[in-house]
């Protein structure tokens, strides 16, 4: 079909002021927060209500055109980029809270609230919603199940699909499904189960319900400095083998503290090779016990200055700076890649140091600021990408570091999707049949691979080579 | 027995020729949630020789098992290591398997606090309906690479494929653990502390309601603190009776002792809420209750027909699964038939091997 | 992200607006805190998408009339460089390139002569106050004037005060502990003189000897705001000259002019003005900022308790990063409870002539405001720039509920002077 033609389709189902096609227009949605792919759209469109949103899926399907769901467009491996000639459905204004029951604890939003505004809403009642990624002021609820998005406080009750309680979907023809419950518990396959992490190639979530909790009544966040970052990373095997079981464990490297602190000025200890932070929550008697422990623990692990935070408000500042710090590191270098591999705990130590001798030999930075205590790391490597070939020595050298994690028995992936970035890789952690079976689901939902096309899964060698030809 | 046959693969391969071979096919664990029995005309495929734990690295608070392996084998060893499973699955001395549990989607009251099966899954290996071995999944914690086909096996029921090999996560089991019992004069007032208690910032192993008007509160954690929060919840509670020896009483719940032999047991999603509508309604049956994970579940042994239970909870817009009792139509209740999951079974099984989904 | 925007091209400029486009990562915590981006949910209109459609002009990719209208409606409220941890100096990148893109934008002729005629006015108090006039004569008629009139009418006050400002030197009571210059600039001086008197009386009461300069002028704020870098440059050597060197502190008690004035060293990079400019620029304080940091007299506390919500100005706040100095002066009166609204970091609207070319986002930011203010029920609302006053207290008498608005000066002046805040009858 002719841009013309597509164009007109479009103007039956929105206003002209709700499609985007200007040069200008285009260009604010060519990336996402990957910024070495760019991609321009047909069209955008901004959807004000659902049944415009299930309209246009009916629309792409007749018409085999492709289209990509866009919450904020921080997905980092080119979640959210659109495919070339498709349309981005762009769900920022489906924005509502649609039902907060507070003593269900359930809130219903639509795809487009940013996850922080669920916490906001619920705050008065006392709960909250848990999962935090460090993008959380501005990522939205539909990005978040696309990816199964994860946070520093996913340690103890699990990433969003452990949070997700029912969803209402358009699948790519058009049909529009409803699955899942109020409940805690449900029977039959997960099926929500399915839905979250499935990267946006299932169709687009609708409704969402999710499950909120209750604000634990205390907090103690610990900040420990060490000389080196293997032994931070070790250090993490010993409060996980302890038999403590903390809301949330991190670890800071010092190019990561040197940028966070720029940024909020949390007050890290500056001259730390690497930095640990470890959050007990839970009731005021029980953390109270848990922290004598947990500060003997890590006392014994080798940590030169141990510091609690003081107050709420310190608190605050240093969770401020752990999560805009992958921002901040924008301070250190004009571009950076992220990678988002996972390791077996036990292995952090071993992972770290190969990644150090990883960036010597390549010769770029890599910062390290991540969930240490779920074994996912998040190495930012550093590059220019002014000087010609350092993107491609910088992938090169996230392809070694993604190798490795698989190599150590982890996954490629921890919370930030396969996307486009990763594609190639997901055939090196899984075989032809398992693929094969996720593709046969593909297809179920989607016979004309048009929601998402060309991410996630891995492309052929031919075509990938003629793509980058 | 309605069956033809039974088989008993010994490894992976004659597994997947087995389901190649037949056009039926159920796989069975221990068979200790016998209302979930074969359909019409299905070859039993039993996995219980496909057991034994594969992998186990304390250290790293995971493992990998057949799915064969019975669960006690498993909770005992973790045991040993100060661990545990925190969704606590039922029916674990009566023999379940991993496999079983994963697939009927089954866990106990102390998964209150954590979550349940399908919250610790981490991985799965399994014979697709085309008798092809797929792993979905991994064995780290945490993982965002394909579609986490090991979520969809929980509560699969066998429909979808057999599983082979399974991979959780565990935690550090509590040092310490206690209970409380508290008791109200009618079952409002009971619902009424119940609710209350889902609200509050306690942190809590389990609560369930027994009618007409006992609420049981599990508290776990630290030796040193466990009576102060007691106390704090007894001062919440206004009253209960503290129970420190309570490992026995939780595991009659989690085997399901209460309920007389022979008949149907369900399990019915619910929400707190709604757990006084549905009481209303049980009181005058021939039913036995139990509402547990603080009213999120109903567990209601029927001792009749289990059409008139049906009935009943389609009226009021419930679905449930039979879970012991005679073998019949897993679902009871509302009926529910959405486009996502037959697409699913297509997907999985498109010969239909597995039988359909009821 | 492949960076190539030839900087030599662009003048002293250039090397800094491509700094900030480098530094920006794309991630996107800016949009949160733009108010665009709030309203109007779309890319291009986030401060995210701005940078980029920036970049992509600068780097010759696309024209600068494609990008024209997304970075006309910036506010230059600069929450996003609060919000921004990779550092962008986002008013590094818009400034000059508002100067840049303008001589390349055609508009159209109604947005011209409303940017000429306020560009002729506003700076001039004698013109603006014939204008004035002329305006509240027309109010009747508002209902059937064109929505940016309309705009423009209703946020006219209802009464105006004669020009005045104060004496050119005003004595220190008691021993002398700093001597400071103040800027009268032009708007505020028309609309609200009594803000300027304010300043002096409490400056003066701790012990501030404070000179007003005559022959200073306004400031360039507006005209730098929407590109008029010639105009702006050609107001503020005015400044350069009107502003000795001789004093502690050059005092603003609007913010807009006070971030404005702290960004003379860049409005001259280049120029042979430049290391003046700097100098001026070094001395620049609020008014807030200054009394904070010199330590005020504790006032004698308010007759009756009162509620005050107060609400950052963005020039303030976002430009000028003066956040505790005003809340700090505040805390200082007795019997006065200081409480935060929802959404505080958001603008309200006002941004110079913002509320008068894109009347819709101005308004709708205005409602929103207005709501998380009266949302705590407060008896007086305070800020620290005329013109989010005027833009407040035009939507709080839209919201039916014309609750006093002041500056924070006003308020210490009061309380100095014993007397209660206003309140609504
Ligand atoms: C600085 C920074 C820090 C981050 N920290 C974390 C972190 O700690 N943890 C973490 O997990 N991630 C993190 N991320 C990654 C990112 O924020 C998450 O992946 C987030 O969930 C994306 O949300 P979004 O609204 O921006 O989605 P987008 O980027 O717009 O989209 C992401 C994917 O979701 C799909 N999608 C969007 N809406 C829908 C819908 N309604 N239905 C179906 N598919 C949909 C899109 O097609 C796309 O594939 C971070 C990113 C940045 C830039
Ligand atoms: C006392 C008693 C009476 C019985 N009466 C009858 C009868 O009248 N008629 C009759 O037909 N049968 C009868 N049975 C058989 C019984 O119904 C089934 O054998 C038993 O329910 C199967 O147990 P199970 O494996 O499902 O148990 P679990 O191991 O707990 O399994 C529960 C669910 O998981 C599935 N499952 C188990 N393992 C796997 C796996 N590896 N992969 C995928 N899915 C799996 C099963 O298909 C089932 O849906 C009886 C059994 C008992 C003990
Ligand atoms: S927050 Fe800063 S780095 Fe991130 S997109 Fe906005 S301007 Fe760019
Ligand atoms: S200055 Fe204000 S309006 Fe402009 S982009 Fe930044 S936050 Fe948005």
């Amino acid at each position: 079909m002719d841009r013309a033609r597509v164009l007109q389709g479009l103007r039956t189902l929105y206003p002209e002021s709700r499609i985007l096609t200007r040069p200008a227009e285009l260009a604010a949605y060519e990336s996402d927060a990957l910024t070495a792919f760019r991609a321009r759209p047909l069209a955008v469109v901004l959807p004000e209500t659902r049944e415009e949103v299930v309209a246009t899926v009916r629309w792409c399907h007749r018409h085999g055109i492709p289209f990509v769901a866009r919450g904020s467009g921080t997905s980092l491996s080119g979640g959210s980029l659109p495919v070339p000639e498709g349309i981005v459905i762009a769900l920022n204004r489906l924005n509502r809270i649609l039902r907060l029951d507070p003593e269900e604890r359930i809130a219903v939003v639509e795809p487009g609230v940013v996850n922080l505004d669920v916490s906001r809403a619920a705050a008065p009642f006392g709960l909250y919603y848990a999962p935090d990624p460090s993008s959380q002021p501005v990522c939205t609820i539909g990005g978040n199940v696309a990816f199964n998005s994860g946070g520093a406080h996913c340690l103890k009750y699990g990433m969003t699909s452990n949070h997700v309680l029912a969803l209402e979907v358009v699948l790519a023809d058009g049909e529009v499904v409803r699955f899942g419950g109020e409940s805690l518990e449900g029977v039959g396959p997960d099926l929500v189960g399915l839905f979250v992490g499935s990267e946006g190639l299932f169709g687009i979530a609708l409704e969402v319900t999710l499950r909120l909790v209750p604000k634990p009544e205390a907090y103690r966040t610990v900040l420990a400095a060490y000389r080196s970052l293997e032994a931070a990373g070790d250090a993490v095997a010993q409060v996980v083998a302890s038999g403590l079981l903390p809301g949330a464990v991190e670890i800071m490297d010092r190019l990561s503290i040197e940028a966070a602190e720029a940024a909020v000025h949390a007050g890290y200890p500056e001259d730390a090779a690497a930095l640990l932070i470890v959050e007990l929550e839970g009731e005021e008697p029980e953390v109270e016990a848990e922290l004598a422990e947990l500060l003997e623990v890590v006392r014994a692990s080798g940590a030169y200055e141990v510091r609690l935070a003081r107050d709420e408000a310190d608190r605050q500042r240093i969770w401020k700076g752990r999560k805009g710090a992958f921002s901040a590191v924008g301070r250190l270098s004009p571009d950076y890649l992220v990678q988002d591999g996972v390791v077996p705990r036990t292995q952090l130590g071993t992972a770290l140091a190969e990644i150090e001798r990883l960036s010597r030999r390549y010769g770029l930075r890599v910062a390290n600021v991540f969930h240490a205590g779920d074994g996912n790391l998040h190495p930012l490597i550093l590059y220019d990408g002014r000087q010609p070939g350092q993107l491609q020595r910088a992938e090169e050298l996230a392809g070694e570091i993604l190798r490795l994690c698989i190599r150590l028995g982890g996954s490629i992936t921890g919370e930030h999707g396969v996307g486009m970035e990763k594609r190639q890789y997901l055939a090196e952690m899984f075989s032809e049949p398992d693929l094969e079976v996720m593709r046969r689901l593909r297809r179920a939902m989607d016979p004309g691979e048009i929601a998402n096309r060309g991410k996630m899964f891995p492309v052929p060698q031919k075509l990938e080579a003629a793509a980058a030809s | 027995m309605r069956t033809d046959a039974v088989l008993k693969p010994s490894d992976v391969d004659s597994l997947r020729e087995a389901v190649r071979q037949q056009p039926r096919v159920w796989p069975k664990g221990a068979g200790t949630k016998t209302a979930l029995g074969p359909p019409e005309g299905a070859v039993v495929v039993e996995v219980s020789q496909l057991r034994g734990v594969l992998d186990y690295d304390p250290a790293e608070f995971t493992f990998t098992a057949l799915a064969g392996t019975p669960v006690r084998d498993v909770e005992q060893l973790l045991a040993r290591h100060g661990q545990y499973l925190p969704f606590d699955p039922p029916l674990s001395a009566a023999g379940a398997t991993l496999g079983g549990t994963l697939a009927s989607g089954l866990s106990g009251p102390g998964r209150y606090r954590y979550g349940g099966v399908r919250d610790f899954v981490l991985g799965v290996r399994f014979v697709d309906g085309q008798g092809e071995l797929v792993r979905a999944g991994g064995k780290v914690v945490k993982n965002a690479a394909g579609f986490d086909l090991a979520k969809l096996m929980t509560g699969s029921l066998g429909r979808l494929g057999v599983l082979v090999e399974v991979s959780f996560k565990v935690f550090p089991a509590p040092r310490a653990c206690a209970s409380l019992r508290v008791d109200r004069a009618d079952f409002e007032a009971a619902w009424g502390l119940l609710r209350a208690l889902y609200t509050s910032s306690f942190d809590l192993e389990a609560v369930d309601l027994v009618p007409p008007g006992t609420v049981w509160v599990r508290v776990a954690g630290r030796p040193e603190s466990l009576s102060t929060r007691l106390q704090r919840l007894r001062a919440f509670l206004q009253g209960g009776e503290v129970v420190e020896d309570d490992s026995r009483i939780w595991e009659e719940v989690r085997e399901f002792r209460w309920v007389p032999s022979g008949w149907t047991l369900v399990k019915v999603p619910v929400t707190p809420r709604r757990v006084l509508d549905l009481e209303r309604e049980l009181v005058p049956t021939a039913s036995l209750r139990r509402y547990s994970v603080g009213g999120n579940v109903a567990w209601v042994a029927w001792s009749e027909e289990p059409a008139a239970l049906s009935g009943l909870l389609a009226r009021l817009g419930l679905r449930a699964l039979r879970v012991l009792g005679p073998p019949g139509p897993p679902f009871l209740g509302r009926a529910d038939s959405d486009g996502f999951s037959s697409r699913v079974k297509q997907a999985l099984d498109p010969a239909g091997r597995f039988g359909p989904y009821p | 992200m492949l960076h190539e925007i030839p900087v030599d091209r662009y003048g002293a400029v250039g090397r800094r607006m491509a700094g900030a486009v480098e530094a920006c990562v794309h991630c996107g915590f800016c949009l949160a805190a733009c108010p665009t981006y709030r309203v109007l949910g779309e890319e291009m209109d986030s401060p995210r998408g701005r940078i980029f459609l920036m970049k992509e002009v600068l780097e010759g990719h696309l024209q600068p009339q494609e990008a024209a209208p997304f970075v006309d409606r910036c506010l230059g409220c600069f929450g996003c460089v609060t919000a921004c941890p990779s550092g962008v100096a986002y008013g590094e990148l818009l400034t000059p390139y508002r100067e840049y893109a303008s001589a390349k934008v055609r508009r159209p002729w109604p947005d011209r002569l409303l940017r000429w005629l306020a560009m002729e006015t506003l700076p001039h108090p004698a013109r603006l106050r014939a204008a004035l006039g002329l305006a509240r004569l027309v109010r009747p008629a508002a209902p059937y004037l064109p929505a940016r009139l309309r705009a423009m009418v209703s946020l006219v006050p209802d009464r105006l005060s004669r020009p005045r400002r104060p004496a050119s030197t005003v004595a220190a009571a008691g021993a002398r502990r700093a001597r400071v210059a103040v800027l009268v600039g032009c708007v505020q001086r028309v609309l609200h003189p009594e803000i300027h008197e304010a300043t002096v009386r409490v400056l003066a009461r701790n012990g501030v000897e404070v000179v007003v300069p005559d022959q200073q002028g306004c400031c360039g704020a507006l005209a730098l705001h929407v590109g008029e870098g010639v105009r702006a440059r050609r107001l503020a050597r005015r400044n350069l000259l009107a502003f000795p060197e001789d004093v502690d502190a050059v005092i603003t008690d609007a913010a807009g002019c006070g971030s404005a004035m702290k960004e003379y060293g860049l409005l001259f990079s280049g120029q042979p003005e430049e290391e003046q400019a700097r100098k001026l620029a070094a001395r620049v304080q609020d008014v807030s900022e200054f009394l904070n940091g010199l330590g005020i007299e504790t006032p004698p506390p308010l007759p009756a308790p009162t509620r005050a919500v107060y609400q950052d100005a963005c020039h303030l706040l976002h430009a000028q990063g003066v956040r505790d100095a005003p809340r700090r002066l505040l805390g200082a009166v007795g019997n006065l409870e200081v409480v935060e609204p929802a959404e505080a970091e958001l603008c309200c609207g006002s941004a110079g002539t913002y509320s008068l070319e894109h009347p819709d986002v101005a308004a709708e930011l205005g409602r929103r405001k207005v709501r998380g203010l009266l949302d705590t029920d407060p008896d007086v609302v305070v800020t620290g720039n005329v013109g989010c006053m005027v833009q407040i207290r035009a939507h709080l008498r839209a919201a039916g509920r014309p609750v006093p608005v002041l500056h924070t000066v006003q308020v210490l002046d009061l309380a100095y002077r014993g007397q209660g805040l206003p309140r609504l009858a």
